[in-house]
């Protein structure tokens, strides 16, 4: 348990989380490139007088990346996200561009909460969070948990404090 | 009133009061910690411990160790608030509409009945479990706050109040909120009675947690709670020989307090001294003139030479810069006039303040950080602030002008505030540091970024400037420069029981946490973090902001990741 090698957290998400996210976190994004190129450029073009097909080009190219964006991280996110416990840890590991790790103490965790949102319910997902004392970054979370799997992890983290406080 | 129970002489005076002991002098710097227990202190303290005066309310049998209600003359000064909000609209009244003179009048009525009400209904009552605050009429209230969750109790008193013998007592706890509840005001005896009867009334396991040292990896979980306490209570109580003595830990000098003044660099200090030049200039009548002059003025300018000009700028940028020193200088010695901080028991307590007088306990067991911070002027003459976390008082760096809450010592030679170090944090001096430098590769790490930024502003400016964006390659030297600046300064140690760790660019910061305090240990990764294989580690406590290390090696972070938050997992065994 002390080689920095036991770091790695041993879990990956459920599969189904990749949907999700598209779906859920794309969601503003297909919206708003939506909204940009099907009401905004028209009215644009029409009352704008420095409309130019460049920057036509260029709103083009910004609402495929945003759309490109939405479908990629997802995919990326997930390969990248481990999380589990190790002895009394719970240990995450995520990020694309910034890769965290973070460990919490299960004897630390003030409370635990399971969150779950429409579309989450609707492909059987939960989110954990786990908070600890103190005021910034004290909540932890771990998304895109089977609801199955993120009660026994809420049950077992309940049973590892074993003093019936949480 | 606390009529019943005669509160015990008080141990030590508001520093405001001229105190019969050594007065502070220049001369003598040597009187931090360890210190021997100032003659005039123990005397004073020698004075009956506070008696708690256990008497059984018959109503429901609860054991009552204080009780009482605010001071009347408390309903002078909210009758001088209420007259001074009312004195707007009473203006407006008299000098327009009559209308505005009823209108202050029920504003007037409403906050003195408001007042008088909360001041027959408030009463708190001190049990060996909690205190409770109650109050309200209609609405009624009461509030109840478990000791051992109470983590301050501060005295605040104004110039006014102190007039009239009146202290505000701020009762802090741990959530994150700051002040849990406010007695405005309570008599300084009372205050002072109240403070006695919760020390000595608050669990002994409450105070001394898991700090003492005794949180030893390999026992600590098996080995049964009770133990722990005891020995952590031993630890504790070796230090001061009772409880009750108060030793003198640190005495600020008003020659300290100058150098705090003189080296605060804030920028705020200039932008108000460069407003109190506008308003004075305002309230001269001199905005309606300058229209006028600003044309002959910029005639004159123009004739000036450019030499003359520039001594012109630079001694006003003087004044004004001469202005800001002087602000905050006399700030300072206001705010931290006569400041003291003694020990007793466990407790620390401050004791500061010329017009607004402060007094503030710090429990130790509740430090969860003690940063020592040097500005680079600070750190040119040799002289640092000491600051310390505690559970659930929240700031953000340089914040501390606004309150000082968290200010243990607010100026200090850099050697005495390292020396101060095992009066906040018991055990340290046990503690051996094997200090480690940062990896090499932060160097590369910043010059990369440097290159980055160049990279990106080049591109950005190219088609604008042209060959003049080049200029922006000298930001790769810059940013290596200061790599080199960051890697100098950086170190980190690992003690038993704390975690140190040194940083800085040009001033320097030093900060310990005990380990057993570690909420939870974060290992982050930038790009090219993961291209050189650096990670920052982000050590995150109960109170005050996280502590972070920038640029360890991955291996370094990890290891230390997984041993900090395995010890935290154990200490919390015996802690909350």
């Amino acid at each position: 348990m002390t080689g920095p090698e036991s770091l790695r957290p041993p879990k990956r998400l459920a599969a189904r989380v990749v949907p999700y996210w598209i779906l859920g976190d794309g969601l503003t994004s297909f919206l708003l490139t939506g909204l940009a190129w099907f009401l905004g450029r028209p009215w644009l073009a029409d009352n704008w007088e420095h409309w130019s097909p460049l920057l036509d080009n260029v709103l083009l190219g910004m609402c495929l990346g945003a759309l490109t964006l939405a479908f990629c991280i997802p995919p990326l996110n997930y390969a990248r996200w481990r999380y589990g416990f190790v002895g009394d840890l719970l240990l995450m590991r995520y990020g694309i561009l910034f890769v965290e790790e973070r460990a919490v103490p299960v004897r630390r965790m003030q409370h635990v909460d399971l969150v779950r949102g429409p579309i989450e319910r609707v492909f059987g997902l939960a989110t954990l969070v786990v908070f600890t004392a103190g005021n910034e970054g004290s909540a932890f979370r771990v998304p895109g948990l089977p609801i199955q799997e993120a009660q026994e992890l809420r049950d077992r983290i309940v049973q590892m404090r074993g003093d019936g406080r949480l | 009133m606390t009529d019943d129970s005669d509160p015990p002489p008080l141990p030590s005076d508001l520093p405001s009061d001229p105190l019969p002991g050594p007065q502070p002098s220049a001369a003598r710097p040597e009187e931090e910690f360890p210190a021997e227990p100032k003659d005039s202190w123990a005397e004073k303290a020698h004075a009956p411990g506070p008696e708690v005066p256990a008497e059984a309310n018959g109503d429901d049998e609860l054991v009552v160790l204080a009780k009482g209600h605010l001071h009347p003359a408390i309903l002078l000064l909210r009758l001088i608030d209420a007259l001074r909000q009312a004195a707007f609209p009473a203006i407006l009244g008299i000098f327009t509409n009559p209308w505005f003179l009823v209108a202050a009048l029920t504003l007037f009525l409403m906050r003195l009945a408001y007042s008088v009400i909360r001041y027959l209904t408030l009463e708190y009552t001190l049990t060996p479990e909690e205190l409770r605050i109650r109050e309200g009429l209609l609405h009624r209230q009461e509030r109840r706050i478990p000791l051992d969750r109470i983590q301050d109790l501060g005295f605040e008193s104004t110039l006014l109040r102190r007039s009239l013998g009146l202290a505000v007592v701020m009762v802090e706890t741990a959530s994150g909120r700051g002040v849990e509840a406010k007695l405005d005001a309570l008599s300084r005896a009372d205050a002072e009675h109240l403070r006695e009867v919760l020390l000595t009334a608050r669990p002994a396991g409450s105070t001394s947690a898991t700090i003492g040292g005794s949180v030893n990896s390999t026992t600590a979980s098996s080995s049964d709670p009770d133990n722990q306490q005891r020995d952590a209570d031993g630890v504790a109580a070796a230090s001061p020989p009772t409880p009750e003595v108060e030793w003198l830990v640190h005495r600020t000098t008003t020659r300290e307090l100058l150098i705090r003044g003189a080296t605060d660099m804030r920028l705020s200090a200039f932008a108000v001294s460069g407003y109190a030049a506008y308003e004075l200039a305002h309230q001269l009548g001199f905005l309606t003139q300058l229209a006028g002059i600003a044309n002959s003025f910029q005639n004159w300018v123009t004739s000036l030479s450019p030499v003359l000009l520039m001594a012109l700028l630079a001694s006003l940028l003087f004044l004004v810069m001469a202005l800001g020193i002087v602000t905050s200088t006399v700030g300072n010695l206001v705010q931290f006039h006569r400041f003291e901080m003694v020990l007793r028991g466990n407790v620390l307590q401050r004791r500061f303040g010329l017009l607004t007088t402060r007094q503030k306990t710090l429990p130790r067991a509740r430090v969860q950080r003690v940063t020592i911070e040097q500005t680079w002027l600070r750190r040119l003459c040799g002289f640092a602030v000491v600051k310390a976390d505690s559970a659930g008082g929240s700031r953000t760096d340089g914040q501390d002008i606004s309150a000082g809450w968290d200010v243990v010592v607010p100026m200090t030679k850099a050697t005495t505030a390292h020396a101060l170090l095992p009066a906040l944090l018991p055990g340290i001096e046990n503690t051996k540091f094997t200090w480690k430098q940062g990896s090499r590769k932060l160097v590369a790490r910043s010059a990369m970024q440097g290159t980055l930024l160049a990279g990106i502003a080049i591109g950005g400016l190219w088609w604008r400037v042209e060959a003049s964006a080049l200029f922006a390659l000298l930001l790769i030297p810059l940013w290596t420069a200061m790599g080199v600046l960051v890697w100098r300064n950086l170190g980190w140690a690992r003690g038993e029981d704390f975690f140190a760790l040194q940083h800085g660019i040009i001033g320097k910061n030093f900060a310990c946490v005990p380990t057993a305090k570690v909420q939870a240990v974060v290992v982050r990764q930038g790009i090219i973090g993961q291209l050189l294989g650096l990670a920052d580690l982000t050590v995150y406590v109960a109170g005050g902001s996280p502590t972070r290390i920038p640029d360890l090696t991955l291996h370094d972070a990890r290891e230390l990741c997984i041993e900090l938050s395995e010890r935290a997992g154990i200490a919390a065994a015996t802690d909350w």
